[in-house]
């Protein structure tokens, strides 16, 4: 079973002559275990199709299938607790609470479940992450890419259906943008989850098992 | 299935109705009478309570066995609701990822049979070119009245395919350990210059005939937990595919940089470049750019270098610029 499948979907935003298509009609499956870049120049729809898959928009069209349920037959809390099972979203800004310490950040959508992390999990986990001697330090304490990998680890930790990355090295410089992707990689081939990620980033997009370009909400290639 | 405090509700409940009842200061008679119908209808509402949560936790096990059955006969649960905010569904969510892992399993071993069979068909295309000429000249040179100088010919071009089949069997053999998990990885922390050394001892003969400088800027101090092997393999089809495609008096340079994760490694070139299109593609098993010209390859180099760095938990990137050239850069983690 593939781990999303989104079909005819459509997105447009306003209306009459101003309306927006930011996605429009778009047939995609996302195969389980496999990363799959979403690539296109600015405005192109990939942020929009990435949100309608994780259930963050409705659709104005179509349907997005995730793990097999269709995210627009949920009600908006349903969607809520699917999304925090199934679905590990990973940010350009990361999104970390900066009141809450890294093991805290970490652990967040488990505490929202009332769960616990499996033990040898979360010490391999943190240990590939590099996060192991920072479980106790701020967010604003670790560097741009320790902030990333807590955020790569909090979308995993509850090892979801689907991860989903927006620009993850975005706002980083090359060196540090380098280290996450690689770290981003690396921990969804270990853990065998299925990863798509939104990128401008040529060498981020080489790194993918299928890249998938948009042109004004449309898949090209 | 939710675990209530009932039990400890209706006690408390029942010592206060009491201190009320003492604190009315009734007739003891009634008192009596009143603690004991008190008694009762907490006895009975503790039975009521017990028989609820009995209920309800037979339903939740009877759940969570429905979903086991159809777990192991290979449907579907058909009362899992993922977007649920219970117990029932987080059990069912633990239970469908455990499946989900094992058929991971049976997956992964599906694959490697079917890599093994395009393997072999593989391997097996790849040697017909190089046999059948070999079995051509045998057949010619094997006639008595060939003259000598044509002799001598056929014998050089014989000798060609042999070594171009010997390179040919090596590669695959590498090829066919990676893929199949018959090689083991000995991870140690080794000097990275000791391997890029070995790498670029491998080349420099065939950059010599071209005239093309190597330069290395890599402390001679620096470890990195890295197989030293099979590293230095991976960087030799790198630093062999520059020396092929660099034009002569080109130049190549190798440039080590610590990260806070990753140890980069950029073999860099000023050779013909690979267009943006191909930047996939030139990775993948016996892809052969049809720029490649007549340079001798079979298009696995590259392709062993990303799984060889792949198996070790680095990465392997590259950018290039046609007719200005190509930087492959190696991450390995730190």
């Amino acid at each position: 079973m593939d781990a999303a499948v989104v079909q005819n979907l459509k997105k447009y935003f306003g209306r009459g002559p101003l309306q927006v298509k930011a996605v429009d009609g778009i047939d995609l499956s996302i195969e389980k275990g496999r990363f799959t870049a979403i690539a296109g120049a600015s405005g192109s729809g990939k942020t929009t199709l990435l949100n309608l898959i994780g259930g963050l928009y409705p659709p104005t069209e179509g349907t997005v299938l995730v793990d097999g349920v269709n995210l627009g037959a949920l009600r908006e809390e349903e969607r809520t607790v699917f999304r925090r099972r199934k679905i590990g979203f990973v940010f350009q800004g990361c999104g970390l609470v900066p009141e809450l310490t890294v093991r805290e950040n970490i652990l967040l959508p488990l505490a929202l479940d009332k769960s616990r992390p499996d033990a040898v999990f979360w010490e391999e986990l943190t240990g590939l992450l590099g996060l192991t001697e920072k479980l106790d330090c701020f967010p604003s304490m670790l560097s741009g890419g320790g902030q990333q990998c807590t955020a790569i680890a909090r979308a995993l930790i509850t090892r979801p259906s689907i991860i989903l990355a927006d620009e993850p090295t975005g706002n980083f410089d090359i060196k540090t943008s380098q280290n996450v992707a690689g770290l981003l990689k690396m921990t969804v081939d270990v853990f065998h989850q299925t990863l798509v990620v939104i990128t401008h980033n040529p060498e981020l997009a080489q790194l993918a098992d299928r890249v998938v370009r948009l042109k004004d909400g449309r898949i090209v290639q | 299935m939710r675990r209530s405090g009932g039990a400890p509700l209706l006690l408390t409940l029942a010592a206060v109705l009491l201190l009320l009842l003492g604190a009315l200061e009734l007739p003891v008679s009634l008192l009596r009478v009143g603690t004991a119908g008190l008694g009762a209808a907490v006895l009975l509402l503790a039975g009521l309570w017990k028989r609820s949560q009995e209920r309800r936790e037979a339903a939740f096990a009877n759940r969570v066995c429905e979903t086991l059955d159809a777990l192991a006969a290979g449907r579907e649960p058909e009362n899992y609701r993922p977007y649920e905010d219970s117990q029932l569904s987080k059990v069912q969510g633990r239970l469908l990822q455990y499946q989900d892992r094992t058929q991971e399993g049976r997956r992964q071993s599906e694959a490697d049979k079917q890599t093994v069979q395009e393997l072999v068909s593989d391997i097996s295309h790849q040697i017909k070119t190089p046999m059948s000429n070999i079995r051509m000249f045998t057949d010619i040179l094997s006639q008595q009245e060939l003259p000598p100088e044509r002799r001598t010919e056929f014998l050089a071009t014989l000798s060609s395919q042999v070594q171009k089949l010997d390179f040919l069997m090596q590669a695959l053999l590498k090829m066919s350990r990676l893929e199949t998990g018959t090689f083991a990885l000995h991870m140690e922390n080794a000097s990275l210059y000791d391997t890029i050394a070995q790498a670029v001892s491998g080349v420099l003969a065939a950059a010599d005939r071209k005239r093309i400088p190597i330069d290395v800027d890599c402390g001679s101090g620096e470890t990195l937990p890295h197989d030293p092997k099979w590293t230095a393999e991976a960087l030799g089809n790198l630093l062999d595919n520059a020396v092929k495609y660099t034009p002569e008096g080109g130049h190549i340079r190798i440039c080590v940089r610590p990260w806070q994760f990753y140890t980069r490694i950029d073999v860099a070139d000023t050779g013909i470049g690979i267009p943006p299109e191909h930047d996939n593609d030139v990775f993948k098993r016996f892809y052969r750019m049809p720029s490649s010209g007549p340079e001798e390859g079979v298009g696995l180099g590259l392709y062993l270098a990303r799984e060889i760095i792949t198996r070790q938990k680095g990465y392997l990137t590259l950018k290039s610029e046609v007719g200005r050239g190509s930087v492959f850069s190696v991450f390995l983690l730190r």
